[in-house]
């Protein structure tokens, strides 16, 4: 997996839409974002300290693409249960909270013309965000938060992507 | 065919004949050529085909979706690739692009609208 590594940019989604040569499993990561979003354009908050990518996706059918975005959800959520004991919950289609309060969310985007020419995934996972405004603080979380400790986002970005891997290895078969 | 008809008390000798221009009734001595009818002509309704340019392009939803945001407007030129209609459907959105250069002559869904997978969204010339 290539990695595109920014300290700062508008919106990775943004970025893996723009990109001139798009390989599958490309990620492009970033340490914060000015204007990340979810579905409908709503606005995620991604200051430094969070977890923010998106990856290119081998082109596949539109069913696919749609369990591949659920599944997404249930890979963050065995993470963060598994690596850091936490109970989460998946908020379908694509949120994932810890007591009560979001903690990740995903998006796919696809461009289609003709047949689908571009398909990328976003993942905004609240890591080592340390607070969160006063608007937000009653509806979102961090592993930071929650754990009382920082966590390896490097680490977690590789196995969400190794582990969505896995599960499009099982749904295209 | 000879016959003799009584009329009124008078009585006709009618021969029946067919002929090739036609039936010949002769009355007495009067000849009457019936033409044979004409095979209709049948004219077949033309086939209306909608007047539209070949150059015609419709646009359509891959699937179904809520329309959620339209990108452009009547009468814009588009280029290839340039965003058309976004399209929130499966718990994804899909960007709706055009799949060639031209102009937008109509379009047929508003924002919020919820169209039918195949439904055309825009009409591109």
């Amino acid at each position: 997996m290539q990695i595109k590594k920014y300290q700062s940019a508008s919106s990775t989604q943004e970025l893996a839409k723009k990109e001139k040569n798009p390989k599958p499993w490309t990620i492009f990561w970033a340490k914060e974002q000015k204007v990340g979003y979810g579905r409908k354009k709503t606005a995620w908050f991604s200051p430094k300290g969070g977890l923010y990518f998106s990856i290119i996706l081998p082109k596949s059918n539109i069913e696919d693409l749609q369990t591949l975005t659920v599944l997404a959800a249930f890979v963050t959520a065995k993470i963060i249960k598994e690596d850091f004991k936490l109970e989460p919950f998946i908020k379908l289609p694509n949120d994932v909270w810890v007591n009560g309060k979001k903690i990740a969310g995903i998006l796919t985007e696809n461009v289609i013309g003709k047949e689908i020419k571009l398909s990328v995934m976003g993942i905004g996972l609240n890591t080592n965000v340390e607070k969160f405004s006063k608007e937000l603080k009653e509806t979102a979380t961090s592993l930071k938060i929650e754990l009382k400790k920082t966590v390896d986002d490097e680490k977690i970005l590789k196995k969400i992507v190794n582990g969505l891997k896995e599960q499009l290895k099982t749904i295209s078969e | 065919m000879k016959l003799k008809l009584k009329l009124k008390d008078k009585e006709y000798e009618v021969e029946i004949s067919e002929k090739e221009e036609g039936v010949k009734v002769k009355v007495g001595e009067k000849e009457f050529i019936f033409e044979k009818e004409k095979k209709k002509e049948v004219s077949t309704p033309q086939l209306s085909f909608e007047k539209r340019s070949f150059s015609e392009k419709e646009i359509k939803a891959p699937i179904a979706g809520t329309v959620t945001e339209i990108f452009v407007q009547e009468g814009d030129v588009v280029k290839k690739g340039q965003k058309i209609i976004l399209l929130s459907a499966m718990k994804m959105e899909n960007e709706i692009i055009s799949d060639s250069d031209g102009k937008i002559q109509k379009i047929l869904v508003k924002k919020e609208q919820k169209v039918k997978e195949g439904e055309i969204l825009v009409v591109l010339k």
